[in-house]
């Protein structure tokens, strides 16, 4: 086999020179990404565009042996590549303003690079690494990696691998930081942050260190401070040391997802830091680093073989992030979060369509594309829609829990110590590079070492829920033969309509009967609907007998609501969650009630607290204030159990009495004793019943009276809740309590009476409404004074006036929110103004504010917010195909044509007629994953940059040699000369040697 | 002589008559008024006794006054006197003495009392005595205590002694504490941002009314993570205070927040200010100077060899 081209990915780079064995190599360079669909005037619709940039994608596909960059090899070289021997690649290019891959943050402010905290860090969507060098931009192509970076004095280049030296510059103005990573790595798990960082060693773990930008010490130093009980929990039950030698932590502003992993580092969003004042972040950021640490062993040290098999490793650590949750947070979590994360799938792919984890792609045509349903390609992991892989993931680590059913956890956490294993002693191979595919993981190696481990056959599993897409969807109900004792059971399924799937198999059904709780398992087969279940006990409800329930428990019921034939108290459907499937069950309300207060596991107590919605009477009620004085209850159960009976009592509005829902119970839980219309000052050491009072007042608001007003009543009240907040004795932070607190009054607005649309003003606002904007002017000014954690306040009181305006109190304007939507607010801020404006942009049809919006998509610095602000819109779409709208014409299909053709774009679907109908109405999420690929057209990025060398070490060598390349500086200022003072200079010439596509072709 | 008499009971009469027009203005006036006219009387009936039958209305005051003089003087001496032997009431011995003193020859008096020719005067007319205005009563006026013999001076007012405490017993109902503290805290709020709204730039919701509900306007800031992340100040404060509370029962607790408060800032800064070779301070506890972490190592020195 002749080697004489080589290939590698590399984007937006500017290559100088080439040279392989020093030898000047000619190269072409060709992104036929940056213009997708080239005849733009002849054809313009989404699977047009869909296709073809899946052709672009696929012609740079590194797995298929194909890049952006292809090298000749020099002619006298050819024989050494037949003779197997190494040949040295070496890349001269310079990056100038990267759109995407390094992002920079530099805030401007006075001071020096350091003072301003200005800083770097990489990053991007699957295997982006190419935006910020040449190299094989694969997860499957492992080499070893010696790093180098030289930054300014006052910065610290953290990157992958172990730091060997730092070493000063000749002048002493800069340093360079020497990395060598050992462990053979793919190269999109490569990443670099550079940032005047403060440095803290984790206290319990010498080789783990934190990095946060200047002056969150305190609050890193919080926030770490438990991350030593994470590792230990994964290296115990995976048995199991932590593959690499060392790990780092980078907190990083504008971060574009909360979490990325990398070999060896994982860099997080600097707003997961907290104080120990805050509750509500604490959880979130203990769920973030969970993940990360999960995806270090599955991820990072275990690779991929290829796309098709990422859902195993998405799955597995997935997995481990779920027993860890187990661990950490408690079953009743555990079992709401799987209960939370099934009904994400099972709605997505209902409404959308089936998410494949293990697609095969034979013959490689178009035309057999496994998903049609779907407006993009699932065959590369850049083609995906955002919120299509983020389903991926979900179902993917529901999976394993079904494999986890069905071969016990002892053998599936055995299974991944094989797989770990394996792959440390084949990383400690230095010189047999074959060897390094076990730090692959495939979906046939993992499903052999499944079988070799437990010696069960899941091949039906993997086939259900892994080569197939699509959900199960149950419909089921019964009823009770008293002559013969039986429950007759149907249970039907509906496998026509998009996104499902048929089901054959086991079923679990649990009865509780008067004498016990009972399992059963029925067959679900082609034909048979109906079950029969013999009961266990006769209907003898007049004994006094306590009832036994599942757990062995034995309790005292009130049955006199129940059915005097029937011993049933309630029915569930798979209580294991052991399918995929929603399951629509028809029972009686008593039997409901008897669940929700009777089952012990929160899962049955949710879907009880679901189905009593549409049975608004007094039992439920009962039913349902019994759960919320409960205190061992769950208390996210409690929480929806609050909404739940706001609901039913403005279906009972004429038959109501009593004071307005859960207003006593508030005042009982949460008020003083001696004045019940007082709040006690605020102690939120208990997390519970802090959540609860959260909670309560939010699901009081949306009471509605007979004139559908929020009751006089409720509001007095709630406005005494927000006057009586009293947080001086209080150990916590009452941020969020507030800003919910503000929500309540939000959830309190209804619809102005306006008379033939007078314009809204000051004297005829309404005196409630005048009320609770003097609240909101208040909250939201004393934020500007003393800003609360995060912003909470300021974005709830965006969204109330937002809320305001809508209904009609006070007029319409979009500026406010212009005004927070700008850059330098906080993220979250941020966020809610622009979402405001989006709703601003529908109701009142305005094309200046769409136009603004999409120049923000264009310009922001922030690709997160210019991500989202696409998302948003797509979920709330300014027009719709149904309604004629005067947004919708031609020079905004050209505009948004534009924006997703141009360069690094995905995923569209656009079909010009229609579109003048309906942009979004075709396809509501088209918008979604377009940005969420590779963030391009940065403004202007700083020209502060840092130099970097970048080895890979070709397998068979072994040892890291550094650039033999003079280091030389880009001969041509690739942007206006540095500014005399600036720190970190602009020196954008990066060398690369590449070497290891020699191995690789061979 | 009679008519001197008449005259000088007309002049009396008419006296009293406008003393007693005058009584209803000062008592203390008229009193005075009234023991002057007494005096007159008797200067006229001894004018009378030594043979004058008139005399000028100057001649009769001069001599009133002049018999004033030497009655007051005569009392004053016996007091001075009898206080001066350590006693408070004057005793006849101690006129004598004075009389004595002031060159008055004591035995001629008996014989001058017994004269014949003597006239008697008929005793003044009964006028009230002065009330003394009632000075404003503050408190109960003290008595002398057993060990202080009741002749000694009284106490003086109680208003130049007596204490008042200005502040008022708190509120201490729970209701109504909660109720002020809200309010309070609210009026607080609403003044410093409406002040704030005032000065600086706002933003209105409403456009035919700008003033109405103003809105601090929105500033976005080079650094906005900061602000939002770090814990305020006054929630620091109030953290401290609430530590420091559950430790101890706030024994100095107007002084202990602040300084920890410094001293925590100061070691902030201590964190903030790192070299630039990013080595953590080693001001630090011992054990982390220990730690082998490459990030703690100190920078190297380019080797001198490679030189370009």
């Amino acid at each position: 086999m002749n080697l004489n081209r080589i290939k590698l990915n590399s984007k937006q780079c500017r290559i100088y020179r080439v040279r392989v064995n020093d030898l000047e190599a000619p190269f072409i360079y060709n992104d036929p990404t940056l213009e997708v669909c080239h005849h733009e005037s002849k054809q313009r619709n989404l699977n047009y565009f869909s296709s073809a940039y899946t052709a672009a994608v696929s012609a740079v596909d590194p797995d298929a042996g194909n890049g952006e960059l292809s090298i000749k090899v020099p002619s006298e070289l050819w024989k050494q590549g037949d003779e197997m021997k190494v040949m040295k690649v070496y890349i001269e290019f310079s990056l100038d303003q990267p759109k995407g891959g390094l992002h920079f943050v530099v805030p401007d402010v006075e001071g020096s690079m350091a003072e301003r905290a200005a800083h770097v860090f990489s990053f991007g969507n699957q295997n982006s690494t190419r935006f910020w060098f040449p190299c094989v931009d694969s997860y499957s192509e492992l080499c070893t990696w010696k790093l180098e970076f030289t930054v300014d004095a006052s910065m610290v280049a953290v990157s992958c691998g172990d730091l060997v030296e730092t070493v000063y510059t000749h002048d002493m103005r800069k340093k360079t930081f020497h990395y060598m990573l050992p462990i053979p790595t793919a190269a999109p798990n490569i990443s670099l942050a550079v940032g005047p960082f403060e440095i803290l060693v984790d206290p319990y773990m010498h080789e783990v260190t934190h990095f946060c930008l200047p002056q969150l010490l305190p609050l890193l130093k919080h926030t770490m401070s438990y991350l030593h009980e994470i590792f230990e929990f994964y290296e115990e039950i995976l048995t199991c040391r932590y593959p690499y030698s060392c790990f780092k932590t980078v907190f990083v502003d504008e971060a574009y997802v909360q979490v990325s992993s990398y070999a060896s580092m994982s860099i997080f969003s600097t707003n997961l830091l907290h104080s120990g004042m805050i509750i509500d972040q604490t959880p979130v950021t203990r769920h973030c680093l969970a993940q990360a640490l999960a995806q270090q062993f599955f991820g990072c040290f275990i690779s991929r073989m290829s796309w098709a098999d990422e859902w195993v490793l998405k799955g597995i650590s997935g997995y481990i992030y779920g027993l860890y949750l187990k661990k950490t947070f408690g079953v009743n979590e555990y079992r709401h979060w799987i209960k939370e994360e099934l009904d994400t799938i099972v709605d997505y792919e209902l409404k959308i369509g089936g998410v494949l984890l293990h697609p095969t792609f034979s013959g490689g045509k178009e035309k057999d594309n496994p998903t049609p349903h779907l407006h993009f390609s699932i065959r590369h992991p850049h083609t995906l829609s955002w919120e299509y892989y983020k389903m991926f993931q979900c179902k993917a680590h529901l999976v394993m829990r079904l494999i986890e059913n069905r071969i016990s956890m002892e053998f599936m956490l055995q299974v991944f110590n094989k797989l770990l294993s394996l792959a440390s002693t084949a990383s400690s191979q230095k010189y047999q590079s074959h060897m390094w595919s076990q730090m692959l993981v495939s979906t046939s190696g993992f499903l052999k070492s499944i079988s070799n481990v437990s010696g069960k056959d899941i091949g039906p599993l993997i086939k259900q829920w892994v080569d197939q897409s699509g959900v199960v969807k149950f419909f089921g109900s019964f009823a009770f033969n008293r002559k013969r004792n039986v429950l007759e059971l149907e249970i039907r399924q509906d496998y026509t309509s998009s996104g499902t799937q048929k089901y054959v198999g086991p079923i679990k059904v649990t009865v509780q009967e008067l004498d016990g709780s009972f399992n059963h398992t029925l067959q679900i087969e082609e034909n048979s609907l109906k079950h029969d279940i013999p009961c266990h006990s006769k209907s003898r409800r007049n004994k006094k007998k306590k009832i036994p329930l599942m757990n062995g428990e034995e309790v005292d019921m009130d049955l006199s609501a129940m059915d005097a034939d029937s011993p049933l108290l309630w029915i569930r459907i798979d209580p294991d969650m052991s399918i995929l499937r929603k399951v629509e069950f028809e029972q009686a309300d008593f039997m409901w009630q008897y669940q929700l207060r009777f089952e012990r596991d929160v899962v049955a107590q949710e879907e009880a607290i679901s189905a009593l919605e549409i049975f608004p009477t007094p039992a439920s009620r009962l039913a349902l204030t019994d759960i919320l004085e409960q205190d061992q209850c769950f208390y996210k159960v409690r929480m929806q159990a609050c909404f739940c009976l706001a609901k039913i009592a403005n279906s009972m509005m004429s038959t109501w009495t009593g004071p307005p829902a859960m207003k006593s119970l508030f005042t009982r839980m949460f008020c003083c004793k001696s004045c019940p219309n007082i709040v006690k000052t605020n102690n939120f050491i208990n997390f519970q019943s802090y959540f609860l009072q959260k909670t309560m007042p939010v699901a009081m608001a949306l009471l509605r009276d007979v004139q559908n007003l929020c009751p006089k009543e409720v509001l007095n009240f709630m406005l005494d809740l927000i006057k009586y907040n009293d947080n001086r004795k209080n150990k916590f932070s009452d941020n969020y309590y507030r800003a919910e607190l503000i929500d309540a009054l939000t959830n309190s607005l209804t619809p102005a009476i306006s008379i033939n649309n007078e314009v809204r003003t000051v004297d005829n606002l309404n005196t409630d409404v005048r009320l609770i904007l003097e609240e909101i002017t208040r909250f939201l000014n004393m934020e500007k004074l003393l800003p609360s954690y995060r912003n909470t306040i300021t974005v709830s009181c965006l969204r109330a006036i937002r809320m305001l305006q809508k209904n009609g109190h006070i007029p319409s304007d979009p500026s406010l929110f212009k005004s927070y939507a700008q850059y330098g607010h906080f993220v979250d801020v941020r966020i809610a103004a622009l979402e405001a404006v989006i709703d601003y942009t529908r109701v009142d049809r305005s094309s200046s504010e769409l136009q603004w919006l999409l120049e923000l998509v264009h310009n922001d610095p922030v690709h997160y917010i210019r991500h989202e602000i696409l998302s948003m819109l797509a979920k709330n779409p300014p027009f719709t195909k149904a309604a004629d709208s005067l947004l919708c014409n031609e020079a905004l299909v050209d505009q948004l044509w534009k924006l997703m053709n141009s360069g690094r774009m995905h995923t569209f679907n656009f079909s010009p007629r229609k579109f003048l109908w309906c942009l979004y109405g075709l396809n509501p999420s088209i918008y979604q994953s377009y940005l969420g690929q590779k963030p391009k057209q940065s403004p202007c990025l700083e020209r502060a940059f840092c130099e970097y060398h970048v080895v890979m070490e070709p397998a068979l060598i072994g040892v890291a040699m550094a650039p033999l390349g003079l280091k030389r500086k880009a001969e041509t200022p690739l942007s206006s000369s540095p500014e005399p003072g600036q720190v970190m200079q602009e020196e954008p010439s990066a060398k690369a040697s590449v070497k290891s596509k020699v191995s690789n072709l061979l | 002589m009679a008519d001197s008499v008449v005259m000088g009971s007309g002049s009396l009469n008419s006296g009293s008559r406008s003393g007693s027009s005058k009584t209803s203005t000062s008592p203390t006036e008229n009193y005075q008024l009234a023991r002057r006219r007494t005096l007159q009387v008797v200067v006229s009936s001894l004018l009378t006794e030594c043979g004058f039958e008139s005399a000028e209305k100057v001649a009769v005051e001069t001599l009133t006054e002049m018999m004033q003089s030497y009655i007051t003087e005569v009392g004053r001496c016996a007091k001075a006197t009898c206080e001066h032997t350590a006693r408070s009431t004057p005793t006849l011995s101690d006129v004598v003495v004075t009389l004595v003193e002031m060159g008055f020859n004591v035995d001629t008096l008996p014989v001058y009392a017994k004269r014949s020719q003597r006239m008697v005067i008929t005793a003044p007319p009964v006028t009230n005595a002065p009330v003394i205005p009632k000075a404003l009563m503050a408190g109960q006026k003290r008595t002398h205590p057993t060990y202080i013999p009741s002749h000694f001076p009284e106490f003086p007012d109680p208003h130049t002694y007596i204490k008042t405490p200005t502040f008022r017993e708190p509120v201490s109902e729970y209701q109504v504490v909660r109720e002020k503290a809200a309010s309070q805290r609210r009026d607080v709020e609403r003044a410093l941002t409406r002040f704030m709204a005032k000065t600086g730039e706002t933003q209105s919701l409403f456009k035919d009314d700008i003033s109405a509900f103003p809105l601090i306007s929105s500033k976005p800031s080079a650094i906005p993570y900061l602000s939002t992340l770090l814990p305020s100040e006054l929630e620091l404060q109030s953290l401290e205070e609430t530590d420091s509370s559950e430790q101890d029962d706030q024994t100095d607790s107007e002084n202990n927040p602040s300084n920890i408060i410094q001293d925590d800032q100061s070691a902030d800064k201590e964190n903030i200010v790192l070299p630039p070779g990013g080595v953590v301070p080693t001001g630090k506890a011992n054990e982390e100077n220990m730690i082998d972490n490459p990030y703690l190592r100190p920078v190297k020195k380019p080797k001198v060899r490679r030189k370009k």
